[in-house]
């Protein structure tokens, strides 16, 4: 009987419970059977948690078959008191039904199930099960099929192994870690749940559901990225166009294109764009002098916003990529020819709160000249899904998510969620991707100017929307350690300042770097620059060298995390 | 006898620091008193020392940097290269130095004509004397 529905011949639960039950005599009392199943049990506990950790899966997979033991075992108990049974045949019945106990979910299997399971085991020696279930810790699989595990006393031993292989297949979903405690709990628990299992139909749809609920396409999003990205890359340069003479001009007319291209409904933006850009450089080049008149103007409409909106929290954090977008054009105060990108930073760090309000009463001017509303959000939204945050993507979305929200179609309200959602995520994929980076440089004080001073080729090489958000976040984890440091409460405006200044800052770092590669006749950064700024930092002296400030502050587990970022031609990007 | 030698030039040292710095508080206090006319804002004696001591002490550091700048561009002349690089930060001093470097740049270039035709007419009267030197030498 064992060996004909006892397929495997890996070292699986099957195997070892078929090693007991060869080994054991079938008809022992209850002692002795006691003593060798728990001198037998610890060794065999650990190959067993090991095994079972590495084939769980196959075994979930390998007893989809266990139907027809399912079958057998049903018309096995349903015919006979479980009493009644050898030892031996319980242990089958275990081994058939361990596997439908799936892991994933053995709640849900077991709490339908101790009802009619309750019903038909017979309560002989309460006692002894009762006493087992009580000692594990897993209250309500134990407590649910008591008069199972009662029925069960007489082959504690045995069902405690089987027991313990089932409790951790379910174990290991829970909690991988203390399995040695919940050994007879767990195990009591799965030996309930397999065997209410194998008088119910397996809860094998069940533990298809969670897996598949778990898991969200991620390949999609990807191709998305890249592709959204040039075209706000695109959009971004048109836009700062007509507000900044430094800046490389790039003809509208192919990126109205490349839009009109990319996006499904191409119409409707080709009637937007124009407009955005147009409207963009005038409020943004008075956004430099008038701020405090921009954030009056904005509060009122903020508050309108705020109430008709269900993507408010996308609208914060698109806020600020807004601001780093239309802080584009507002950089052309600063001079620093020789990269047309290097103003962007100033604006983003300049210009952040305030031009996040231009952009929000930007999209009201949109709203007000005509909207199509579902149709604006759906397209950017398609692009926002896949692509790294620039400025004026940043500024489109947010005109494109306020533009549904104010309209207040229904459309674009249905539409603008779920892609705000993606959206929110993707930020905060940015961020944690840049956080990464950023963490290395938090282990002290003084890093930042190393880790800058490595990075200028970086900042200058990628495009602007590479630029934007990672170092928006960087910024801001600089500004949460300065808020840490403080041991006060922070305002909201003063980390705002101190991400400013923190901007303002490296990128000052970067512009030294790169003239003091000049100054030496180069056109690469060299060490030798670096330790120059650090000298000027006063960092480098003559006690201290480069070597030794690196050996310091940037070990060894940092720096290569660096080394991709350097070697990869700085071309970065956060991961989906 | 070294540590004397030594104590004794750190004072000569130390007594010109103080006399660069009476110089600087003396300079810093006519300009204090020029913005303050201009601005109608008084300056107290103390912040007008201290704005002596800062520029002493940033004069220092520009002379560091510019050592470095040099020294970083394997030169062992400060160039006008350097101190453009120094004032880099600020725009308008960046600018006044740049012009004053093209000043100085037309001024050495007018100099230098005129100093080549000055050698040239200064040769040929070099040259015959020199001449009739060797002529009567030999003879």
């Amino acid at each position: 009987m064992e060996g004909s529905y006892i397929p495997d011949s890996e070292p699986t639960t099957r195997t070892l419970l078929r090693r007991l039950l060869d080994t054991e005599d079938p008809h022992t009392p209850r002692g002795r059977q006691s003593t060798r199943a728990s001198a037998r049990r610890t060794p065999l506990e650990t190959p067993f948690s090991m095994r079972l950790r590495s084939q769980t899966k196959t075994t979930t997979r390998r007893h989809s078959h266990g139907a027809r033991s399912i079958g057998r075992l049903a018309h096995i108990q349903t015919s006979g008191r479980l009493k009644e049974q050898t030892p031996r045949t319980l242990l089958e019945n275990i081994l058939l039904t361990a596997p439908e106990s799936s892991m994933v979910v053995p709640e849900s299997a077991l709490k339908p199930v101790p009802a009619p399971q309750v019903v038909q085991s017979p309560s002989g020696e309460s006692s002894r099960g009762s006493l087992e279930l009580q000692l594990p810790e897993l209250k309500p699989p134990t407590t649910l099929a008591p008069g199972l595990l009662l029925a069960l006393g007489k082959r504690k031993q045995r069902l405690r192994l089987s027991e313990f292989q089932q409790g951790v297949d379910q174990e290991l979903p829970l909690s991988p870690g203390p399995l040695t405690e919940p050994h007879g709990n767990a195990g009591a628990s799965s030996l309930t749940s397999s065997l209410n299992l194998a008088l119910a139909t397996p809860p094998v749809p069940q533990s298809v559901q969670r897996p598949g609920l778990a898991r969200r396409p991620p390949t999609r999003r990807a191709v998305d990225v890249g592709a959204f990205l040039q075209d706000l890359q695109d959009t971004s340069v048109a836009l700062a166009l007509p507000g900044d003479s430094l800046r490389t001009p790039v003809a509208t007319l192919p990126t109205d294109t490349v839009l009109e291209d990319t996006q499904p409904f191409s119409q409707p933006l080709i009637g937007r764009s124009p407009n955005v850009r147009h409207s963009l450089p005038c409020p943004s080049s008075s956004a430099e002098r008038t701020v405090g008149r921009r954030t009056q103007s904005s509060g009122p409409r903020l508050q309108n916003n705020s109430p008709g909106r269900p993507d408010q929290l996308l609208v914060g954090k698109a806020e600020e990529v807004d601001a780093l977008a239309v802080g584009f054009p507002n950089t052309s105060n600063s001079s620093s020819g020789e990269d047309g990108l290097q103003p962007l930073q100033d604006g983003v760090g300049e210009e952040a709160e305030d031009v996040m309000e231009e952009s929000l009463s930007m999209s009201d001017e949109e709203e007000a000249a005509g909207a199509q509303g579902s149709a604006r959000a759906e397209e950017p939204k398609t692009h926002k899904e896949g692509t790294e945050a620039e400025g004026s993507w940043g500024a489109t979305e947010a005109k494109e998510l306020e533009g549904p929200s104010r309209d207040k179609d229904t459309a674009g309200r249905t539409g603008s969620p779920e892609l705000t959602s993606i959206t929110l995520e993707f930020q905060q994929a940015r961020q944690l991707e840049f956080l990464e980076p950023a963490q290395p440089t938090s282990t002290a004080v003084l890093p930042p100017e190393p880790l800058s001073a490595r990075r200028p080729p970086r900042a200058r090489t990628a495009g602007p929307r590479l630029r934007q958000d990672p170092y928006k976040t960087g910024l801001s984890h600089y500004a949460k350690l300065f808020s840490f440091y403080t041991k006060m409460p922070m305002e909201k405006a003063a980390l705002e300042m101190v991400e400013k200044c923190l901007d303002k800052y490296f990128q000052h770092l970067c512009d030294d770097l790169e003239v003091f590669a000049a100054h030496a006749g180069r056109k690469t950064v060299r060490p030798e620059d670096l330790e120059l700024l650090l000298r000027r930092q006063g960092l480098v002296t003559d006690q201290v060298s480069l070597h030794v400030l690196v050996e310091r502050h940037l070990p060894l587990q940092y720096r290569q995390l660096l080394i991709p970022c350097a070697f990869s031609g700085n071309t970065v990007f956060p991961a989906q | 006898m070294e540590e004397e030698e030594e104590g004794a030039e750190e004072q000569q040292r130390f007594s010109h620091q103080q006399r660069l710095k009476a110089a600087v508080h003396y300079t810093v206090g006519c300009l204090c008193s020029e913005a303050a006319a201009d601005t109608q804002v008084q300056l107290s004696r103390q912040a007008v020392a201290a704005i002596a001591e800062v520029t002493f002490r940033q004069c220092e550091n520009f002379a560091k940097d510019l050592e470095m700048f040099a020294r970083h561009a394997r030169r062992s002349t400060i160039n006008t290269e350097d101190v453009k690089l120094l004032a880099r930060r600020s725009n308008s001093l960046l600018k006044y130095i740049t012009e004053k470097n093209e000043e100085i740049a037309q001024l050495n270039t007018e100099r230098k004509t005129k100093k080549k035709k000055k050698l040239e007419a200064e040769n040929k009267n070099s040259v015959e004397p020199a001449e009739a030197g060797g002529v009567e030498s030999e003879n």
